[in-house]
């Protein structure tokens, strides 16, 4: 498989999921601020995104085991830099709440940190070890 | 690691497109390689070795001087 076939492949399950994500945080937020729903009926709708979610990562582990070598190690090079964003901004500010009380960091910001911060170090890991987009 | 990789291509006319097609992997892989950013591993360095019939000794140069005799 070439990696263009790849590249193909991924953004297919990639982009749907992502959609469904963004609607599912969407409704549901709205969900539970107009309507009177209960309890159980707002962690159903909760599992939209959480499916979304689970489909895009499974979709980004297909990717990589698809790809070859050297672009299977600019991805995993960038996924530990995304979860090493993820896990200082989370303790370091989970820290700052505890000792300093500090404002709430909603959890549901650590994935938007993770793209972010994950897409980032694709970029810049590809640029500076000779891939090009 | 220094390679012969860009030359043994141009020997052969080949676009950095083609012998990702024929080592079966991508061109940033090959660019990646050529500049010496990245190291292949030791199957593809057989499979780059195999298709230019020569041996990875002949192709890659990892600077390392050779163990003394004793």
């Amino acid at each position: 498989m070439t990696p263009e076939q790849a590249t193909g492949r991924y953004f297919k399950i990639f982009v749907p999921s992502m959609i469904g994500y963004l609607v599912g945080s969407v409704g549901t937020t709205w969900a539970a601020d107009n309507m009177n729903l209960p309890p159980a009926a707002l962690y159903g709708l909760a599992l939209v995104p959480i499916v979304a979610i689970l489909s895009a990562f499974w979709a980004h582990w297909r990717f990589i085991n698809e790809v070859d070598e050297f672009l299977r190690s600019i991805q995993i090079k960038a996924i530990i830099f995304g979860i090493a964003c993820v896990m200082v901004i989370a303790s370091g500010w989970g820290t700052l709440e505890l000792l300093a009380d500090a404002p709430k960091l909603k959890v549901f910001w650590l994935l938007p940190i993770f793209w972010v911060s994950y897409s980032a170090a694709a970029i810049v890991v590809t640029k500076r070890e000779g891939g090009m987009f | 690691m220094k390679n012969r990789l860009k030359d043994l291509r141009a020997e052969r006319n080949w676009s950095q497109a083609a012998l990702a097609l024929k080592l079966d992997v991508s061109r940033q892989t090959i660019n990646a390689i050529e500049a010496g950013r990245y190291d292949p591993s030791l199957p593809l360095a057989f499979r780059i070795a195999r298709l230019f019939e020569q041996s990875i000794e002949e192709i890659f140069d990892d600077d390392a001087q050779p163990a003394a005799e004793a």
